[in-house]
């Protein structure tokens, strides 16, 4: 490949518009994600391509993989072009008829569209499924729609027209000026404001500096930064090219836990790529600037997602962090002055660079701007990739997005922030996405992981789950995460045992508030904001638990009886038939009894009970 | 110069100083564990928290993390900081056993001291403790895991401070682990440190575990005697026995630590066979008679052969008072010699060594950390004098550069340039540095391409601060003086330029200060040989370990009339002597040493001296017998012994010691207490001994095709006599091994792991053969290892024929 100069971007470009306007082909986009994988689409593809070719339709019709498209809930799952039609939920046998109907016949396959749960509607087009419709795609924007393996589809959306601008027309300063304006604040959870974090490093002396990408995602439930990176892996490098011109650095790291196989090979590809169009390495579109980039990939410590023990990891050492000051923008990677943005953070920069920061401090609130990107999971219809706008409330992304609580369950809260951040109840579900706002309600914006509970989640089984995972990620370097989060994990886990103490929330509270004010770093300082938000909204369920000796939500196991309440029992034999072991004893209108010698005490009978009659 | 106040005292203290050693200096002592002053801060631990109130930083902070700074006012008694304080050792006694009855760190242990401090009487947590398993660690150090609060000291001295790997931290959480990923050996010469560095139990000194508590210890400053550098320690004793080394820190000297030769070498002060009775002829008797049989030896000796025909031998370790009472001895009497080192070649290394050391060039093993680039030049530190190896590590760790240009294979913990050429290339190369730093291009024949001289001596041109380190145990005085010229021709381009030598014997220095033209024990025989020496006293110098040819010596010590043996350690050359006066080690006598660089110092007799109990009582304990003295307390000093051979019947010695320190040499002056812990008066010693000594021996036919230098050279563990005594130590020495290129040992038709014998003159020495690829060509290096008989070729550096190599076939 020969070395592109500003001109070449624009032929290419050009050379796209038909394939991304859609037109003079159909086009058959289909996703390519991590859940889509899981969920069989390769095997949904090679069905696809196999009916494409069986009918001949190979030279008007285009099959391309993309990223994942967001919906994951619904995946394998396909979208056709012209036409915007989402099909969901595909298998090798519906190939054919797809095929047959929608291609040769212009009919699309009713039954394989996507149905609102509501007015049990089939609706055909993506973009009036109400997943869909209150969205905002900027960091995503290119999600579903190109094939991430192609950077010429890249170019095509755009792509490397804001690193041009940057390289060619704007001083570092006036590429910092610009993230100022933006009001870009970090994505990967404390929220610093990246304009203000590249001036720093770019007043910082020193002929070496680095700008890392952090794709280390380790929060349980979080999967944001992982499906940025397989779906458009060249917005986040474009990201650090802008960067590195802001702060006058010449090399850069991706940091990528190794368990992102896919990110891993897509951001491979996109680097070759970029370094072949001469993108990446020496004299970038034959600008001044020298920039390069490498892949580091990490074992998959929580902890390295912290940014001075990523720095450590990167250098080959133990990943644990260090005390700040000094700041890595004056003493990061080998000493030497150093940014880490995030995946999501670095991905919408090269539109604040095309477009302005003015038009990305459009949308958002006071002082959260632009959008910021959910990971929806948990008990919620919608499992997937959302992006909405600052300042749209959390009952927006739950119940309109998400499509609200499977099973006729009602809400319990939902935990933003994951393990270092805190969960919101009911109460507060109008708050809307603001770092403050959300802050002021015992939770943190995070890196926008969002776990949705129901009625039959546990607060104090959901704290000792995060405390668990702090206390097992904990790097072991300070006396209060290490010995503290230890310490508050065997009282939790005492409370779900049922061999809590009266005092126990007391010392609960107490060690949290040393934790927080004596760790070193984030991990520990954060490590207890699960347990005080769900003492905070939840304190009854632990004193339930602790002077009753009861489980509220019927999940902890010691807790429970595992016997039917003969008055609440309908006798409609549901347990009965979930039972995996053959433990319930049931007989038309008869009540179920569970026999304890064969239970294995997996609590299906409890979720299948629509009556709430085991206890 | 930052001004700061702590608990309302005013500090002024140097840029760049936390505030915790800020307090430090006004006696405020901030509880740490996580930080030492050798590793430096972390903040892991978080015990140090004090609180600021005013000034540029607020709240309650690190004070190990903190730079001291102007108008920062810092109390370390605030209620909110002593909270704080009091948690963080709460959550460290969480899992910490209740072990201290049984800990021998117990009496000695930081977290004991903090525990009680931080006011964390009465233990809330009632749960179960997180275990681990224990690792055999080696013969040194114990280790008890279960006690670790991971403040990480241990895996950041040994991985980052020493540059060792195979001990560090694993697991993450409360999981984490300080150890090694499976048991065995600790690598590190100077894993010992470990104990001292430990702030609790886990590591702990394992040759004297449950001996007794620090309390129940006659504890001293002391000195190791067990190579030139004069490391600083605290020795202890108990029941007559020494038994535990710690390192003693002394920032101009070892810093911090020790190496483990130093620390567990002590071992012959209290061993079962240390010869504690005086004898005439192998029959026991009261020493003050056998010291005038002695005297009365001597004095008809003199009438009879006139007092040349009595000589005597002194060790390079004995202390300054003996060497003093001897030199004045010979004086005074015209006694030969005394000679303080075994070989001519070896004598004039030495006092080479001593008088190119310029006053302006000397540096310390301190001030090396802080070199950017040093050239190291016939020395393999590891094995000669192991704690040079921890300082030049801290060069490497500070971004400075080492160069080592040394035949042997040598090897130190960090990465380095290894010029591996040919003892007899050394002269050439120096001398062409030399010329190159002065401007002028030259060349060294003999010396491969890839070693660039050129470069080498830009390099050190351009260094803000260069070394040159030289040793003088495989050279000859020529390369010795060369490498004092480098020295000096880099002070021409340089303000700070150092130099630096090690030598043969803790006291090498003040033995090199006995004549100006040195006597050795070579020239000793000779005069034996020709009938002019008669009778031969030897002060603490065991001839028969060290000397390096046996035979010669056998034969020698027949011709004489008599011999008079003093020391300490247990030699078959007491058996041989008419009268045998058993002398103190330096735990009993203390005494002034003079290390390489000419640094004065002192170390304290430890205990009364005696057998002990643990022999005595055999291991029971009290002692049963009951006597009016203590069994076995009979040697003296070695000095007071000769001052009884020496001078009158009855006399005491005091005076004479006195007037023999006084005339010692110009440089040393004792007369203050100040003197000690500092440099001599290098200015006051002669620096024109190389030209006016003999001239440099002219250089070994270079290398012919059909010959090996043979070195015998010392090693860490096992070469050292006094060292090599200690049972603690006799596990970490290898077995002794000729190494030779492998290419060499093609060449001479060897085969590796197969025995080699060197015949040579009528003399045998038979050692398996070991490949080392980073030998030089043409050089095999055999160590003076206690369990070879090397002492057969009367030098520790000779040329062998190839016709004189034969390769065994078992
Ligand atoms: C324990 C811990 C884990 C973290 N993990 C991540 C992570 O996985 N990804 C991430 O982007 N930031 C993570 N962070 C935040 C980073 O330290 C850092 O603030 C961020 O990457 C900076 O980028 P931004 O300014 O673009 O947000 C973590 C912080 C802590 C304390
Ligand atoms: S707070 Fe936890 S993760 Fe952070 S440094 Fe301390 S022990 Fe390590
Ligand atoms: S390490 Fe210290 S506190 Fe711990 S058991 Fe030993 S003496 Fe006691
Ligand atoms: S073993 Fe000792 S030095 Fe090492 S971390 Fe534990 S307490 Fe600290
Ligand atoms: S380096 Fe030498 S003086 Fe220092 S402790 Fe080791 S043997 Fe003793
Ligand atoms: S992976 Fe296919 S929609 Fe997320
Ligand atoms: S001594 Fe300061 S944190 Fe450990």
């Amino acid at each position: 490949m020969a070395k592109l100069t500003t001109q070449d971007l624009e032929v290419i470009k050009s050379a796209q518009k038909a394939r991304l306007a859609f037109r003079e082909r159909t086009y058959l986009l289909i996703c390519g994600g991590t859940g889509c994988h899981a969920t069989g689409s390769i095997r949904v593809k090679d069905a696809l391509l196999a009916a494409i070719e069986d009918k001949g339709l190979g030279d008007t019709v285009q099959v391309i993989e993309t990223g994942c498209n967001g919906f994951c809930a619904m995946g394998p799952l396909l979208v056709v072009h012209p036409g915007d039609i989402f099909y969901q939920k595909l298998t090798v046998e519906d190939m054919p008829e797809l095929v047959e109907s929608h291609l040769i016949n212009g009919k699309p396959v009713e039954r394989l569209l996507y149905k609102d749960p509501v007015s049990k509607a089939r609706i055909a087009a993506q973009t009036k499924i109400p997943f869909f419709a209150h969205q905002m795609p900027r960091a995503l924007r290119n999600k579903g729609l190109i094939n991430p393996e192609s950077i010429d589809e890249y170019i095509g959306r755009d792509g490397y027209i804001g690193a041009a601008k940057a390289l060619f027309d704007m001083t570092p300063q006036q590429i910092i000026e610009e993230m100022k304006i933006s009001g870009m604040r970090g994505r990967g959870g404390a929220g610093f404001p990246t304009g203000v974090k590249w001036d720093f490093a770019s007043k910082s002396a020193g002929a070496v500096k680095y700008v890392l990408c952090n794709a280390d995602e380790g929060d349980p439930g979080a999967f944001m930064d992982r499906s940025i990176l397989e779906a458009d892996p060249h917005a986040v490098l474009e990201g650090m090219i802008i960067a590195a011109k802001a702060i006058d650095a010449h090399k850069g790291y991706i940091y990528a836990r190794t368990e992102y196989p896919l990110a891993i090979k897509r951001l491979g590809i996109a680097i070759d790529q970029a370094k072949g169009y001469g993108l990446l390495g020496d004299n970038i579109l034959g600008s001044a600037l020298s920039f390069d980039i490498e892949i580091y990939q990490g074992a998959g410590a929580f902890v390295c997602g912290e940014e001075t023990a990523l720095m450590r990891s990167i250098e080959g050492k133990r990943g644990m962090p260090r005390p700040r000051p000094p700041f890595p923008a004056h003493k990061g990677l080998w000493e030497k002055p150093t940014i880490l943005n995030n995946v999501e953070t670095l991905a919408n920069v090269p539109q604040i660079m095309v477009k302005g920061g003015a038009w990305y401090a459009g949308v958002g609130t006071q002082t959260s701007k632009g959008t910021k990107v959910f990971a929806l999971s948990g008990d919620v219809n919608n499992i997937g990739l959302v992006e909405v706008p600052m300042g749209t409330p959390l009952r927006t992304i739950i119940y309109d997005i998400g499509g609200g609580i499977p099973n006729k369950r009602k809400f319990k809260a939902v935990q933003l922030g994951g393990p270092s951040g805190g969960c919101i109840p009911e109460s507060h579900l109008d708050t809307p996405v603001d770092y403050e706002a959300i802050a002021k309600v015992g939770a943190i914006m995070g890196s926008g992981g969002a776990i949705v509970m129901d009625e039959k989640t546990c607060m104090v089984d959901m704290a000792r789950f995060f405390m668990e995972f702090i206390q097992d990620e904990s790097c072991g370097k300070c006396t209060p995460c290490r010995e503290g989060t230890r310490r508050q994990l065997q009282i939790l886990e005492k409370i779900c045992e049922g061999r809590g103490e009266p005092d126990d929330i007391d010392i609960l509270v107490e060690l949290s508030q040393t934790i927080r004010e004596t760790a070193l770093c984030g991990l520990g300082q954060t490590g207890p904001n699960p347990v005080l938000s769900a003492l905070r909204y939840f304190r009854d369920e632990f004193e339930a638990h602790i002077h009753e000796k009861r489980c509220p939500a019927k999940r902890c196991v010691a807790l429970l009886r595992f016997e039917v309440e003969p008055d609440a029992c309908t006798r409609c034999g549901m347990c009965f038939r979930a039972c995996p072991a053959d433990a319930i004893v049931w007989e038309k209108k008869e009540v179920a009894r569970i026999d304890k010698e064969k239970c294995i005490k997996c609590l299906t009978c409890y979720d299948k009970c629509r009556f709430d009659a085991i206890f | 110069m930052p001004t700061l106040k702590i608990d309302n005292r005013e500090i002024n203290v140097p840029a760049g100083t936390k505030v915790i050693e800020a307090a430090e200096r006004l006696g405020i002592m901030i509880p740490r564990f996580c930080f030492h002053p050798a590793l430096g801060s972390v903040g892991a631990c978080r015990v140090c928290a004090v609180a600021f109130t005013e000034g540029p930083v607020k709240g309650i902070q690190m004070s190990c993390m903190i730079d001291a700074q102007d108008g920062m006012v810092v109390s370390t008694t605030d209620a909110e900081a002593v909270d704080f304080r009091r948690h963080v050792i709460e959550f460290l006694m969480l899992n910490h056993p209740h072990d201290c009855p049984v800990c021998d760190e117990g009496g000695h242990c930081l977290l004991q001291d903090l525990t009680v401090a931080g006011g964390h009487g009465l233990r809330r947590y009632r749960g179960l403790k997180r275990t681990h398993i224990n690792q055999d660690l080696g013969p040194l150090v114990q280790h008890e895991m279960n006690r670790c609060i991971q403040c990480y000291r241990c895996s950041r001295y040994y991985q980052e401070f020493t540059g060792y790997r195979d001990l560090g931290v694993m697991g993450i959480g409360s999981r984490v682990y300080f150890g090694r990923s499976a048991p065995g050996m600790l690598e590190s010469p100077f894993a010992g440190n470990l104990i001292d560095i430990c702030p609790t139990g886990v590591y702990t000194d394992k040759p004297s575990r449950y001996i007794g508590r620090r309390w129940d210890y006659q504890r001293q400053p002391s000195l190791c005697i067990h190579c030139s550098l004069g490391c600083n320690l605290t020795a202890s004793a108990r029941y007559r026995q020494v038994v535990r080394h710690e390192a003693r820190p002394n920032l101009e000297v070892n810093g911090h630590f020790i190496c483990d030769r130093g620390r567990y070498g002590y071992a012959y002060a209290s061993i079962a066979d240390r010869p504690r009775q005086a004898m005439a002829a192998g029959t026991p008797g009261p020493i003050v008679d056998i010291l005038a049989g002695a005297r009365e030896a001597i004095q008809q000796t003199v009438e009879k052969h006139g007092p040349g025909s009595v000589a005597v031998v002194v060790s390079p370790r004995s202390s300054l008072e003996t060497l003093a009472v001897v030199k004045e001895a010979c004086g005074q009497h015209g006694w030969t010699g005394p000679a303080a080192a075994h070989t001519n070649r070896q004598a004039l290394n030495r006092n080479t060594a001593v008088s190119c050391l310029r006053p302006e060039l000397a540096v310390s093993l301190a001030a090396d950390t802080e070199a950017h680039d040093v050239l190291v030049i016939g020395a393999d530190p590891l094995n000669e004098a192991p704690m040079l190896a921890l300082s030049l590590r801290q060069v490497q760790r500070r971004g400075g550069h080492v160069i080592v240009i040394d035949p042997r294979g040598v090897q130190l913990p960090f990465d380095f340039d290894h010029w591996a050429v040919h003892p007899s290339a050394m002269g050439a190369i120096l001398q062409a540095l030399i010329q190159e730093i002065g401007g002028h291009r030259a060349t060294a024949p003999d010396t491969p391409a890839t070693f660039d001289i050129t470069k080498l001596a830009r390099r050190l041109n351009a260094s803000p601060r260069p070394v040159v380190v030289c040793g003088t145990d495989i050279l000859t005085p020529h390369e010795i003086a060369l490498a004092g010229d480098l020295a000096r021709a880099l002070r021409r381009t340089h303000k700070v330029a150092g130099l630096f030598y090690t030598l043969a014997g803790a006291n090498a220095f003040a033995a090199a200060l006995l004549h100006d033209q040195p006597v050795s024990t070579e020239a000793v025989l000779d005069r034996i040989e020709d009938g002019g020496v008669r009778l031969l006293v030897a002060v603490e110098q065991d001839l028969w370990r060290e000397f390096p040819d046996r035979k010669r010596l056998q034969a020698a010590l027949k011709r004489l009339d008599h011999l008079v043996v003093l020391d300490y350690v247990d030699s078959p050359l007491n058996r041989e002597a008419g009268h045998f006066i058993p002398t103190q080690p330096l735990y009993e006598s203390g005494g002034h040493w003079i290390n390489q660089e000419g640094r004065l110092q002192a170390a304290s007799p430890v205990m009364a001296g005696g057998e002990p109990i643990e022999i005595t009582g055999g291991s029971d304990h009290p002692p049963r017998v009951f006597d009016r003295r203590i069994p076995g307390d009979e040697p003296l000093a070695a000095w007071r012994a000769v001052a009884a051979l020496a001078g009158e019947d009855e006399a005491d010695p005091a005076p004479q010691l006195k007037t023999a320190l006084a005339d010692f040499h110009p440089a040393v002056n004792l007369s203050t207490p100040e003197a000690t812990g500092q440099r001599i008066d290098l200015e006051a010693i002669a620096h024109d001994l190389v030209e006016s000594g003999p001239a440099p021996e002219p250089a070994e036919d270079d290398a012919p095709a059909d010959a090996v230098v043979l070195l015998l050279v010392d090693w860490t563990f096992g070469t050292e006599p006094l060292s090599a005594m200690a049972p603690a130590l006799t596990r970490m020495e290898a077995a002794p091994v000729a190494r030779l290129h492998p290419d060499e040992i093609a060449r001479l038709g060897l085969a590796e792991g197969r025995p080699v014998t060197v015949s040579l003159n009528g003399n045998r020495l038979t050692v398996p053969v070991q490949a080392d690829p980073r030998m030089a060509a043409g050089v095999m290096a055999v160590p003076r290892h206690h369990l070879l008989e090397w002492q057969v070729f009367g030098e520790t550096r000779v040329i062998v024929k190839r016709s004189q190599l034969k390769a065994e076939s078992e």
